[in-house]
């Protein structure tokens, strides 16, 4: 059964979607606020950058988008450093090429996921960083909030740092795990 | 944790309790706009005024509010120290001058403007955490959605924010739960005695069982919901949202001027010309 493109970026948006988007963005306010250690002014070395990987592997980029923004909005809502929302967004950019999961070909709920697929995630998940914080934020911070630019830059490169830690060390083990967790149900083939 | 939460499921009974989902959406967000686009001191002090008395009105549960007040503050102020310390001189971008009344050494200086600026962005602060409190303890999570709905977001994202919301209280229950589980087989989680690398191991061992218990229930959620037939319409109504009543016209009516005036504010003033400064009271030169 092979997918169009534009089908595995966008996702499919029925039920199961619909819900482990919203648990998806639940769980990156959760994890922001009490999962992680901060390491700069307003960033923090953070387990939350998690969700977009599972989401993304589970249901595509677009869900995985969608989580982050609205996780990264959650997170603002309960901690109370003010409102975001270039950070929001830089986050939904992350979160939609990290998510492209399917894209190459990583079938988590297959349980398809090697060496070759951990290469390819872990450049993604460096260059991911490197345009949605270095390029996606500071413009929407120019936009929105009117330069700053300084501590913008020093927020970000230490977001990267923390972030490709994160999605490297933590990430690939985690895929790994659920894949193979996924693969022990599905020796069934659809006839 | 668990008793930081604020959000509420039952509706409340004082007079912001009662105004609809969207004239709450309606005007937080207008709220959100205002805050956002200015340093300006003069627009931020009357809303964390306005929405001061807002919060109290709602009689929300003071024992929770003073717990994530203190944290609030206490992280502001240290970010506000963070700010100082990357950046000493940073009040000079803003007010386009630099009055230097003493120094620690070359690069700790203590200019007046910067003091200002960091006053002011603390106040900015707090009072978005204010009008997020007073969104917070008046809204459920069902008239939020409704009230996006009214915006014209497609419904299935207004589940999302109303699902989102209605499991973090959930979520952070587990999370607690599995920490304290972890701690109970001898895995030491006190910030003091461990290093950072041993945290970030530790995290991921709490990780691991809430991200399979949190997606293990997607599917239960999900057939729940199909069950009941959801996603079978385009279009979907509210049982939160009432017809509007005179307090709500008066309120879309305020939001709507205030929108108006933001609107108008960003186009004067952030967007042409480019706006570089910000309001400082007294010419200090």
């Amino acid at each position: 059964m092979k997918k169009s493109l534009g089908s595995l970026l966008l996702g499919k948006w029925d039920t199961p979607t619909v819900v482990a988007v919203a648990i998806g963005a639940a769980l990156f306010g959760v994890l922001m606020n009490y999962g992680s250690i901060t390491v700069f002014t307003n960033t923090r070395l953070t387990t939350a950058m998690l969700v977009p990987v599972i989401v993304g592997g589970l249901f595509g980029a677009l869900p995985a988008a969608v989580a982050c923004f609205f996780g990264n909005v959650f997170a603002d809502l309960l901690g109370g450093w003010g409102y975001w929302f270039d950070w929001s967004t830089g986050n939904a950019v992350l979160g939609f090429l990290v998510g492209m999961l399917p894209v190459y070909g990583a079938n988590i709920k297959e349980g398809k996921f090697d060496v070759k697929h951990a290469v390819i995630f872990a450049v993604i998940a460096v260059l991911a960083n490197m345009v949605a914080f270095g390029v996606v934020t500071p413009i929407m911070t120019v936009l929105l909030y009117g330069g700053e630019l300084t501590i913008t830059f020093m927020q970000s490169f230490a977001a990267s740092l923390s972030n490709i830690t994160v999605l490297i060390l933590a990430g690939i083990p985690l895929l790994y795990a659920l894949a193979k967790r996924y693969a022990k149900g599905t020796n069934l083939s659809r006839e | 944790m668990k008793d930081k939460f604020l959000i509420n499921i039952v509706p409340g009974d004082t007079f912001l309790h009662k105004l609809s989902g969207s004239t709450k959406v309606r005007l937080f967000v207008v709220l959100l706009v205002f805050i956002t686009m200015s340093f300006d001191l003069r627009l931020i002090l009357p809303v964390f005024v306005l929405t001061l008395i807002g919060v109290i009105s709602a009689k929300p549960n003071w024992k929770q509010v003073k717990v994530i007040m203190s944290v609030v503050i206490f992280f502001n102020l240290l970010n506000i120290f963070l700010f100082y310390v990357a950046n000493p001189t940073v009040g000079e971008y803003w007010c386009n001058q630099l009055t230097i009344i003493g120094q620690l050494n070359n690069y700790f200086v203590f200019p007046v403007e910067t003091f200002w600026y960091l006053f002011v962005r603390l106040i900015k602060m707090l009072t978005n955490f204010m009008v997020s409190l007073w969104f917070i303890t008046t809204i459920t999570p069902s008239e939020f959605a409704a009230g996006l709905y009214s915006l014209g977001v497609p419904y299935k994202v207004c589940t999302v924010v109303s699902l989102g919301f209605r499991y973090i209280p959930d979520i952070a229950r587990d999370y607690e739960n599995i920490k304290i589980s972890m701690q109970l087989r001898g895995v030491e989680m006190d910030a003091k005695r461990t290093k950072i690398s041993e945290r970030l191991k530790q995290m991921v061992l709490i990780l691991v069982p809430l991200i399979i218990t949190s997606f293990d229930r997607v599917q239960t959620i999900a057939n729940g919901m199909d069950l009941r037939g959801y996603g079978r319409n385009k279009k979907r109504t509210y049982y939160c949202e009432h017809e509007s009543t005179n307090a709500d016209k008066i309120f879309q009516f305020l939001t709507l001027l205030l929108f108006i005036f933001s609107i108008g504010y960003i186009m004067g003033v952030n967007i042409w010309p480019p706006q570089t400064n910000m309001w400082c009271p007294i010419d200090w030169r």
